[in-house]
C-alpha cells in the first residue's frame, strides 16, 4: 500500500508542473484564432456562457472529486487484515439518492437559461423596434438598421464573398464596418464547409442546398483594446488597430507590425478564420481573415471596389467623340508590348472631344509599368483568367476573384502573407506551398498546362507578380 | 434426434449421436480446427478479444502517426490525403473493430457465467457473428491496397463528400470498402445482440431473477437493445450510399435534389446510440468491479440499473446535438439541447453511486480497482465537458475543434478503454486461471493515467485558441505547437502503456511465472466467481439454484438461507453440443460475397446494359447460402459429460 501512494505522489509531482506550466500558457489567451478573446456580442455572449459551464464544472469536480478522495482516503484498507473485514452491507439510500438527483437537475437550469437566450441571439438580429433588447445588448438602432450583408459561398478551398446591398465580390477576406452589425448567409457549391469566426461569431456550417445564417458585431472598443509583446493591456488608436484597407494602409501596417511567425496578433482589426468541416484534402488550407474598418473607410473600400467592379468604368479604347477628364484611363495600341497589343493611358490634363487622338499629344502618360502590362497579357494568356475574375463580379467563376487583389493582406485563402516573395513561390509551384490545391490540381489542369509550367521562366511569373500585386 | 433415456455407465465415454446429412467435428477435435469450429461462448469472446486487441495496436498506430504529423506546423511526415486517410481508419477501427468487440469479448465470456448458463442460445449464430465480426475488419483494412487507398471521409461519412463526384481520386474506392465493412460489422453486432438477449431472458438458472441479475449482465442486456434499435438506421444510411456511388441515385447527391441532411440524421440516430454502445458495457464492468474491492455490495442497485436503462432510451432522443451548427433552427436546436442536458442527470447518478458504494467499505487498490477509480475521474472530465457541448452557443465555438476531440477521447479511452482494461485485469485470472502481475498492472496504469490526460487535457486549450480538427497540418503563428508537442509526446507514452498492457493480456495463459488464482481470488461477489479459474467447458457441473443478488459472496459469508443450491444430474448428465463448420462456411461466404460487390466493373451506361460481373459475388452469395443449408441439415449431434458436482 505504501509503495502504491509513493506512486501516487511520483505521479502528481510529475503531472503538478505540466499543469503549472498549462496554467503559465494560459495566462494570455488571445491568440489570433482564439475563441476565448472574444471582440463581439455574440462571441462575447458564447464566451460568457462557456465560462459559467467552466465555473460550475470545476464547482462539480472539485466537489465530486474531493468527496471521491475523501472516500479513497478514509475508507482505505490500511492492512492486509482490514482488507479482508467484512464492512456493513447497505444496499442504498433513496433519500440521498433522490436529492443528489434533484441537486444536478438544479444545477442544469442554471445552465440551460443562458443557454436558450443564447440561442436566440445567435439566430436572430434584435429586432430594431425591441429597444428593451438592444438597450440589454447595449447597442444602438442605427446598428441594426444600417446592417450590411456578405453572401457567403464555401468552394474548396477558398470564400467567396459578395456584398449585395454594394453589387461587389471578393474573396477570402472579408471587410466588414465595425459600427454595424453583420448579417452572413451561408452557402456552398460542392461539399460542406464551416465558417468559424472565432472572436466574433462562432461557426455555422454551409449546407449544400440550404442557406444558413449567422450575425455578429463586432465591439470597437474592444478591437483597440489590445496587448503589446510584453502582454502588457495597450489602447490602440484607431489608424493601429484598423488602418483603411483601401488604400493599402492596412496591408503595409500588418506587414510592418506583425511577423507572420507571430503567436498574438498585433493589429486589432484583423481576424483569423477558418474552415471546421472536414472538406477534402486540402481542407486544413481553407481559412479566411475578416478585417474591421470605420465607417468611412469601410465605405470607401466599396466605393473603390464599386469602381474596380464596374464594366462602364473599364478603360476603353480612345473615341474622339469623348472628353476625359483628368486621370481618365484609355487604351491605345502600343506595338512595344507585342502584336495588336493595347496598352493604357492616363489623361494628364482636361481633354477636350477630338483634342488627342494619338500620343505625340503630351496629354497621355504611360498608366502602368511594361512588366505590368506584359502581366496582363500574361494572365489571359496563361489561362489564369478562366478561372479568376478581375475587375468584374464573375460569381461563376472556379477560382477566387482577384479584384483589387494588391490590397489583400494574404495569399492562398489566408495561409500565407501577400507578398512578392510569397507570390512568386506560390505561381512558381503552388502544391508544394498548398498540396492537393485546386488550383494545379484542379478540372482540366494537367503537366501541359501553362500555371503548371512556370517555375523556370522567372521573367514571366515576375510580370504576373507586378501585375497582381499592382491591382490597387 | 433421439431422445431415449441412455444409461452411459462411463462419464469418459465418447458418445456417437448420428448426424442427419454432414458430420460435424467431435468431443476431442483440438489445435487449429478446434478453434474454427468451435461453439464454446468462451472460446469466442477469446478470439473476439484477441482480434479486437490486434486491430487496437493497429488503431494504436494509426493514431501515433497522426500525432506525429502535428508535432510542428506544416509537417510532411504524411500528405493530407494519407492524414486523412488515418483519422478516417483510426475512428472506424477504435470504434467498430476495437472498442464493440472488446465489449462483445465480455458480452460473450462473462454473461453467461454470471446467469448460470451452459452457453449462448445459440452457440453457432455466436460463431457466425464473429467470422462476420473478423470479415468486416479485414475489408475495411484492404482498402489500404486498392484504388485510392482507404477511405479520407472520415468516419462520419458526411455527404456529399462520400459521393463519387467529389471523389480526389479517380476511381477511389476507399468509401465503398467502408461502406461494406461498416455492414457487415452491423450484421455481426445485429447477430451478437438478438443471441445475447435470448440468452438473458430465457437462460438464467433458476432463481436468477431479473433484479438479481449482477449489472454486467444488466448493461449486456441494455446494449444488446440500443444495437439493434440503433443499426438498422445506419444499415439504411449505408444501403442508400452505396445506391448512390454504385447505381447513380440521387439520396444524398444535392446537385440532383437530394439531402445531405438526411445522412447526418441517419447517421447520428445511429451514432450517438452508439456512443452508449460504446460506453455502457465500461460502465457495467465497474460497477462489477468495485463492489468486489469495497467489499460491500452496489450503492443503489436498482437506481443504477434503471439510470443505465434510461441513458440507453434517451440516447435516441438527443442524436441532433452533434448538428447544432448545421442550421436547424431555435426550436430544434433548443430542444436537444435541453435533452441532452437530461442525459447529464443518469449519467450524475451512476458516478454518485460508485462513490456510495465505497463509502464505509474497505477499499483496496488493486490494479482492476485502479482502472476503475481511473475510470469515474476522467470519465467525470469527460461528462463535464459533454455538458458545456449540450449548450448550443458554447458548441457553436467548439464543435468541431480539439475541445471535441479532448471530450470525446476522455470519454471513450478515458471511460470506455480504461473500463475495458480494468475488466481484462477483473477477469483474465478467470480466464487463464493465473493472478497477473500486480506490479506489471500498476505500471501499466501509470503509463496510460500519464499519458492518457499529457495527451488530451492540453487538447481543452487547443480547441479554444482555435485549432480545428481533422486537418493535417497547421499555419505557424497560431501558437498551437508547444500543446501540440506535448500531446504527442503524452500519445506515445500511452502507446507504450497500452502495448504493454496487451502484451500481459496475451502472454498471460503462457506465462508459467504466474500463480494460480484459485476459484475467487478477489473474494468477489457473482456467481461466475464460484467456478473454477478456468472455468470447465461446461461451465456448471450441476444447475445452480441462486438464492440471492451477490451469489459467490452471500454463499462465502450470507446466511445459510442465502446459500445457493444445486440441481441434482439427470440421467443423461451434461450435453455437449459438436463443434460445426457452418458457421465459419457461411463467414467465409459472406467475405467473398463483399469482395465480389466490390470488385465489379462500374455499370456501362453506354450500351445500356447492365456489363457487371457478378460471378464472384453470386459465387460468394451461393457459398454463404450452402453454408446455412448445411448448419439447417447438420443436425445437433453432441455428447454427454458427467462431471462430478463440485467439478466446475
Amino acid at each position: 500500500m505504501k509503495i502504491l501512494f509513493n506512486k501516487l505522489q511520483a505521479i502528481s509531482i510529475a503531472i503538478l508542473p505540466a499543469f503549472i506550466l498549462f496554467l503559465g500558457g494560459c495566462s494570455r489567451v488571445d491568440h489570433k484564432q482564439s475563441a476565448l478573446d472574444p471582440k463581439g456580442i455574440v462571441s462575447q455572449n458564447q464566451y460568457d456562457i462557456f465560462m459559467l459551464s467552466v465555473w460550475i464544472t470545476i464547482f462539480l469536480f472539485c466537489a465530486v472529486g474531493g468527496c471521491l478522495l475523501y472516500v479513497l482516503w478514509k475508507y482505505r484498507a490500511k492492512s492486509a487484515q482490514e482488507a479482508m473485514e467484512v464492512p456493513p452491507q447497505s444496499h442504498g439510500n433513496s433519500v440521498i439518492e433522490v436529492s443528489l438527483i434533484i441537486a444536478s437537475t438544479i444545477i442544469l437550469v442554471i445552465l440551460a437559461i443562458p443557454t436558450l437566450q443564447g440561442v436566440v441571439l445567435m439566430n436572430r438580429v434584435p429586432d430594431p423596434n425591441d429597444t428593451q433588447t438592444l438597450e440589454k445588448l447595449d447597442l444602438n438602432r442605427s446598428a441594426i438598421d444600417g446592417a450590411i450583408t456578405v453572401n457567403v459561398t464555401g468552394k474548396r478551398f477558398f470564400w467567396v464573398f459578395e456584398y449585395p446591398q454594394y453589387g461587389i465580390v471578393t474573396a477570402n477576406e472579408l471587410i466588414f464596418p465595425t459600427s454595424r452589425a453583420v448579417r452572413i448567409n451561408l452557402r456552398t457549391e460542392d461539399v460542406i464547409h464551416s465558417f468559424w469566426l472565432p472572436k466574433l461569431a462562432g461557426k455555422m456550417d454551409l449546407m449544400p442546398g440550404q442557406e444558413n445564417f449567422l450575425w455578429f458585431i463586432a465591439n470597437q472598443e474592444k478591437i483597440l483594446l489590445g496587448k503589446d509583446a510584453n502582454g502588457k493591456e495597450v489602447k490602440y488608436s484607431i489608424d493601429d488597430a484598423m488602418p483603411p484597407v483601401f488604400n493599402g494602409k492596412m496591408r503595409e501596417r500588418i506587414f510592418a507590425k506583425q511577423k507572420f511567425t507571430d503567436e498574438f496578433e498585433a493589429v486589432g482589426g484583423l481576424f483569423y478564420g477558418q474552415c471546421a468541416e472536414f472538406c477534402g484534402n486540402s481542407h486544413a488550407y481553407m481559412s479566411f481573415r475578416a478585417l474591421a474598418q470605420t465607417d468611412e473607410d469601410f465605405n470607401s473600400w466599396v466605393k473603390s471596389f464599386q469602381n474596380a467592379q464596374n464594366p462602364n468604368l473599364q478603360p476603353s479604347a480612345y473615341n474622339s467623340e469623348n472628353e476625359y477628364s483628368k486621370g481618365s484611363l484609355v487604351t491605345f495600341s502600343d506595338k512595344s508590348l507585342g502584336e495588336s497589343a493595347t496598352r493604357e493611358f492616363r489623361a494628364i490634363t482636361e481633354v477636350a472631344q477630338g483634342e488627342a487622338p494619338n500620343l505625340s499629344k503630351k496629354v497621355w502618360t504611360q498608366a502602368n509599368s511594361d512588366d505590368f502590362e506584359q502581366g496582363k497579357k500574361l494572365f489571359s494568356s496563361l489561362q489564369c483568367v478562366q478561372c479568376h475574375a478581375i475587375n468584374r463580379t464573375g460569381l461563376g467563376s472556379k477560382g477566387p476573384n482577384l479584384t483589387l487583389f494588391g490590397i489583400r493582406t494574404s495569399l492562398a485563402a489566408g495561409w500565407m502573407r501577400n507578398d512578392k516573395k510569397n507570390l512568386t513561390k506560390w505561381l512558381k509551384n503552388s502544391n508544394e506551398v498548398k498540396f492537393g490545391n485546386l488550383m494545379w490540381n484542379g478540372e482540366g489542369v494537367d503537366d501541359n498546362h501553362p500555371l503548371r509550367n512556370l517555375e523556370d521562366e522567372d521573367q514571366k511569373v515576375k510580370q504576373l507578380v507586378t501585375y497582381l500585386l499592382g491591382l490597387k | 434426434m433421439s431422445t431415449e433415456s441412455l444409461k452411459y455407465l462411463n462419464p469418459e465415454s465418447q458418445t456417437d449421436l448420428k448426424t442427419k446429412v454432414f458430420p460435424r467435428p467431435g468431443q476431442n477435435t483440438t489445435g487449429v480446427i478446434n478453434w474454427l469450429t468451435t461453439i464454446d461462448h468462451k472460446k469466442i469472446g477469446v478470439m473476439y478479444g484477441m482480434a479486437a486487441l490486434f486491430f487496437l495496436i493497429l488503431g494504436g498506430v494509426e493514431a501515433l502517426l497522426i500525432r506525429s504529423q502535428l508535432w510542428n506546423h506544416n509537417m510532411d511526415i504524411l500528405s493530407n490525403r494519407e492524414y486523412n486517410q488515418m483519422f478516417t481508419m483510426h475512428g472506424t477501427t477504435m470504434v467498430f473493430l476495437v472498442i464493440m468487440p472488446l465489449s462483445a469479448a465480455f458480452f460473450n465470456f462473462i454473461m453467461p457465467l454470471q446467469i448460470g448458463a451452459r452457453d449462448v442460445a445459440f452457440p453457432r449464430i455466436n460463431t457466425l457473428s464473429l467470422w462476420c465480426f473478423i470479415a468486416g475488419g479485414l475489408i475495411l483494412n484492404l482498402s489500404w491496397i486498392c484504388t485510392g487507398g482507404s477511405p479520407a471521409i472520415g468516419w462520419f461519412g458526411y455527404a456529399p463528400l462520400t459521393d463519387t463526384r467529389f471523389a480526389e481520386v479517380l476511381g477511389d474506392m476507399g468509401p465503398d470498402f467502408w461502406i461494406f465493412s461498416l455492414q457487415i460489422l452491423g450484421l455481426a453486432s445485429l447477430l451478437a445482440s438478438f443471441n445475447f438477449i435470448t440468452t438473458i431472458i430465457n437462460m438464467r438458472a433458476p432463481g436468477m431473477t431479473m433484479m438479481r441479475l449482477p449489472v454486467f449482465t444488466w448493461m449486456t442486456l441494455i446494449v444488446s437493445f440500443l444495437i439493434i434499435l440503433a443499426f438498422p438506421a445506419i444499415t439504411i444510411a449505408l444501403v442508400e450510399l452505396m445506391f448512390d456511388r454504385t447505381y447513380g441515385t440521387n439520396f444524398y447527391d444535392f446537385l440532383e435534389g437530394g439531402k445531405p441532411h438526411l445522412w447526418q440524421h441517419l447517421f447520428w440516430i445511429f451514432g450517438h446510440p452508439e456512443v452508449y454502445i460504446l460506453i455502457l458495457p465500461a460502465m457495467g464492468i465497474i460497477s462489477e468491479i468495485i463492489p468486489v474491492f469495497s467489499r460491500k455490495p452496489l450503492f443503489g442497485y436498482g437506481l443504477i440499473i434503471f439510470s443505465g436503462a434510461i441513458i440507453g432510451f434517451m440516447g435516441f432522443a438527443v442524436w441532433s446535438h452533434h448538428m447544432f451548427t448545421t442550421g436547424m433552427g431555435i426550436v430544434a436546436t433548443s430542444a436537444f439541447s435541453i435533452l441532452t442536458m437530461l442525459i447529464a442527470i443518469p449519467t450524475g447518478v451512476k458516478i454518485f453511486n460508485w462513490i456510495g458504494t465505497m463509502w464505509g467499505g474497505r477499499i483496496r487498490f488493486d490494479t482492476p480497482m485502479l482502472f476503475a477509480l481511473g475510470f469515474i475521474t476522467m470519465f467525470m472530465v469527460g461528462g463535464f465537458t459533454g455538458i458545456m457541448h449540450s449548450s448550443v452557443p458554447i458548441d457553436a465555438q467548439h464543435q468541431d475543434s480539439y475541445f471535441v476531440v479532448a471530450h470525446f477521447h476522455y470519454v471513450l479511452i478515458g471511460g470506455a478503454l480504461f473500463g475495458l482494461f480494468a475488466g481484462f485485469y477483473f477477469w483474465l485470472p478467470k480466464l487463464t486461471g493465473k493472478i497477473l502481475s500486480e506490479k506489471l498492472g500498476k505500471f501499466v496504469f501509470t503509463l496510460m493515467f500519464l499519458g492518457f490526460n499529457l495527451t488530451f487535457f492540453p487538447m481543452h486549450y487547443l480547441g479554444m485558441i482555435g485549432q480545428p480538427r481533422r486537418t493535417h497540418s497547421y499555419n505557424e503563428g497560431h501558437g498551437f505547437e508547444t500543446w501540440n508537442q506535448i500531446a504527442t509526446v503524452g500519445a506515445f507514452i500511452l502507446g507504450v502503456g497500452i502495448a504493454v498492457g496487451v502484451y500481459q493480456f496475451v502472454t498471460a495463459a503462457f506465462n508459467k511465472k504466474l500463480k494460480p488464482a484459485g476459484k475467487n481470488p478477489w473474494d468477489a461477489r457473482t456467481l461466475e466467481w464460484t467456478l473454477s479459474s478456468p472455468v470447465k467447458e461446461y461451465n456448471f457441473a450441476r444447475t445452480p439454484i441462486i438464492k440471492s443478488r451477490d451469489q459467490a459472496w452471500e454463499n462465502n459469508y450470507g446466511d445459510k438461507d442465502k446459500h445457493s443450491e444445486k440441481e441434482p444430474l439427470g440421467d443423461h448428465g451434461v450435453h455437449m453440443p459438436d463443434r460445426s463448420w457452418c458457421p465459419l462456411i457461411s463467414g467465409i461466404g459472406l467475405f467473398v460475397f463483399v469482395l465480389g460487390m466490390l470488385f465489379r466493373k462500374t455499370i456501362e451506361v453506354s450500351d445500356n446494359f447492365l456489363a457487371t460481373p457478378y460471378e464472384v459475388a453470386i459465387g460468394g452469395c451461393s457459398v454463404f447460402i450452402l453454408g446455412i443449408i448445411m448448419w439447417s441439415l447438420e443436425g445437433p449431434g453432441g455428447y454427454h459429460l458427467f462431471p462430478k458436482e463440485n467439478e466446475e
